[in-house]
């Protein structure tokens, strides 16, 4: 049995399931524990084996496969019914208990059918007849421990994808990556968060504090470094070769709203237009014409006007752009200024830095105004940009 | 006393039926590997489907206590294992300033473990019988917790650096719950035995409903069940609960409801329901939810 066993999780592990010596020790225990009555040395076997709900159906498969009841057509093991639709049926506590001796298949009702015989059929055959008739590798399976370590592969491969050349079924893909991207940075923030370091003693509240304890200063007061959470403005360029990078931008910052005091999004060709982000979703509450020419100059004068009640001293400004201009003004004496009104503004160039200052981009004049200019040309670099800007807050504040 | 000898298939199955806990033999399979094996459980599945359940069904039949650690976001050591009174210490130490007391004895007074705020960790440790200790949410937590408690799940020991090493007299039984709002790691996964608590089938559910409201028809149990069946196959934002299920069952039966309409359906379907769009995508299916439900009764 043991031998049988040990194979069964070899197939296991050729068919994508990854196994560990201690998950096989646990299994073997299982065993000995549950006996070989069908139901629940396959139970026995899962819960020690299968760790992913998604392996389960490979397993199922297996297992009906390996231990096969004898008699019936090899292969095609019971096919098991989803959890609770059939073994509801009242088995209670016939189902637990592990039989000591083979009995007859009719004489236990069960709601999946008969069950086998017990060990005495078992021995009967011998595994190496059982092996020889059951292939050994299914192609089908063979390829899903493939396919795990493609996916890993895939998923660092789209890391690595410029946002211009992705084609839109590559973006489909990076959708499901930004969303666990999401949740990482949001995990770092939640890290930040904890960590931030307190700024100078404040003798004043310390020596308050001290009366609790009898005059000694026991437990130090400290001069709130961060003035409570930031504010977070993102003006981001839709026009076409950008659009991309925007959507993921946005899909990353906002899962994260609840690090922001105040989240505000805008997406701009030529004029600024506020946006919201739900569920995946741009939803902007202006009309935005995506084929206008982009006018960084005129979009940023808009802004300007319109929003500049939102950029206070607590405000981190965001701009995504390639800052090509259709050589039209770049009004960068209005970027200055809101340089001046925020807290830090940060440029997101998803251009890769060779490309900056050819044709009409007009990065250089806007860098000398911003406080950090990053590239961000494929989802690796974004992600990374936006780790270091809330890194590198932390120091600054 | 060795726990683990007394466990046997009808001390869990008799102890789930006195908790009026309902469920597959799968999952009464994987609850007494875990007890007899003494390994941790790791409970996988949908919000609402009983998992935190079978951490207090366990403690049931183990007839001990259950100790409770909730995760969240941003859980860390201090609030799960233990930190140190310090107020206590201070009037302590405020207390024996009148006596010149020297320093070895002063920390001999407040490094005690009369000064120690035991947090449900270091109590799953430190009790003196065989307990049960609930982890629920561990996906709320973050990737550094879950490595501090992977060290704690192995050795059931900690380092006190003032009290010295405590090591568990027994080990509690463990079972942590996910609803898998992220991937867990895989060394925690290893570490435990592994069960996928899905929602229970048309005729768990029945069997539920009509023990926790006996009140109702008995046609009206399985017309809800089959109902509520159907509304978690919808793509909805979040599916009933089973919780949700027995709520809606008792309005029914406060409002004296003898069988499902469309109108009866509209009116109380907030109780299984609590989101609006999900409210909205499924009204115009009432109908033909209730009559797949009639047509098994016939």
């Amino acid at each position: 049995m043991k031998s049988h066993l040990l194979e069964f999780i070899d197939t296991l592990r050729n068919a994508g399931l990854s196994i560990t010596a201690a998950e096989t020790m646990d299994a073997v225990r299982a065993v000995s524990i549950t006996g070989i009555e069908r139901a629940q040395l396959r139970e026995g076997l899962a819960a020690a084996l299968v760790k992913d709900e998604a392996d389960r159906p490979a397993f199922i498969d297996l297992f009906d496969r390996y231990f096969a009841v004898p008699g019936r057509q090899r292969g095609k093991g019971e096919r098991p019914q989803p959890t609770g639709e059939s073994e509801g049926h009242g088995t209670g506590k016939s189902g637990l208990l592990p039989r000591a001796e083979p009995r007859p298949a009719e004489q236990r009702p069960e709601g999946r059918g008969p069950e086998e015989r017990g060990s005495e059929p078992r021995q009967r055959e011998s595994p190496h007849q059982r092996l020889a008739e059951q292939p050994r590798k299914d192609g089908k399976h063979e390829h899903k421990k493939e396919e795990r370590g493609d996916q890993l592969a895939r998923k660092r491969a789209l890391l690595q994808i410029a946002f211009r050349e992705m084609s839109a079924p590559e973006i489909e893909e990076c959708d499901l990556l930004v969303t666990e991207l999401a949740r990482r940075f949001r995990a770092h923030l939640c890290r930040r968060q904890r960590a931030t370091p307190h700024g100078r003693l404040d003798i004043r509240r310390t020596i308050r504090r001290s009366m609790s304890t009898g005059g000694i200063p026991l437990e130090p007061a400290f001069r709130e470094r961060q003035p409570g959470r930031p504010d977070l403005v993102a003006l981001c360029d839709h026009s076409h070769s950008v659009a991309t990078a925007s959507r993921f931008l946005l899909a990353l910052l906002a899962p994260a709203h609840s690090f922001f005091r105040r989240v505000r999004l805008f997406a701009f060709v030529d004029q600024p237009v506020e946006i919201s982000f739900e569920a995946g979703t741009l939803i902007p509450h202006d009309r935005l014409d995506l084929y206008a020419r982009s006018d960084f100059g005129k979009a940023l004068v808009a802004f300007w006007d319109q929003y500049q009640p939102l950029l206070n001293r607590n405000t981190i400004l965001l701009i995504l752009g390639d800052a090509r201009n259709n050589r039209r003004p770049p009004r960068a004496d209005v970027l200055a200024r809101m340089h001046t009104a925020v807290r830090q503004l940060v440029w997101l160039n998803p251009e890769p830095p060779a490309r900056w200052n050819t044709g009409d981009s007009v990065i250089a004049t806007y860098q000398r105004h911003c406080d950090a200019l990053l590239a961000a040309s494929t989802l690796r670099e974004l992600y990374a940009a936006l780790r270091q800007l809330f890194r590198a807050h932390r120091a600054t504040a | 006393m060795n726990r683990s000898a007394e466990v046997t298939p009808e001390t869990v199955h008799d102890g789930l039926e006195r908790a009026r806990y309902l469920t597959t033999p799968r999952v009464e399979t994987v609850l007494y590997l875990a007890l007899k094996l003494e390994k941790p459980l790791l409970i996988e599945g949908p919000a609402g489907a009983g998992k935190t359940e079978i951490g207090k069904v366990l403690a049931e039949i183990l007839h001990t206590e259950l100790i409770r650690l909730q995760c969240y976001e941003g859980l860390d050591e201090a609030k799960a294992l233990y930190e140190w009174n310090y107020q206590k210490q201070l009037l302590r130490i405020q207390a024996d300033r009148a006596q010149d007391l020297a320093w070895s004895e002063v920390t001999q007074h407040i490094f005690s473990t009369e000064y120690l705020l035991e947090r449900p960790l270091l109590r799953a440790i430190t009790t003196p019988r065989k307990v049960v200790l609930l982890i629920d949410e561990i996906d709320k937590s973050d990737e550094e917790f879950e490595a501090f408690l992977l060290e704690v799940l192995s050795d059931f020991q900690v380092s006190i650096p003032e009290l010295g090493t405590i090591s568990a007299r027994h080990r509690p039984a463990v079972v942590l719950t996910s609803n898998r709002a992220r991937e867990l790691s895989e060394a925690l996964k290893r570490r435990c035995l592994y069960l996928y608590l899905d929602f229970p089938g048309v005729d768990i559910e029945r069997e539920i409903v009509s023990r926790k409201v006996p009140e109702l028809d008995a046609r009206l149990h399985d017309q809800i069940a089959r109902f509520v069946n159907g509304l978690r196959k919808l793509d909805l934002r979040k599916a009933p609960s089973i919780a949700e299920t027995l709520d809606w069952a008792r309005a029914l039966c406060a409002l004296g409801i003898k069988e499902l309409s469309t109108t009866t359906v509209r009116q109380t379907l907030n109780f299984v329901l609590k989101h609006e769009e999900d409210l909205r995508k499924v009204d115009n299916k009432i109908s033909s939810l209730i009559g797949a439900a009639a047509r098994h009764n016939v």
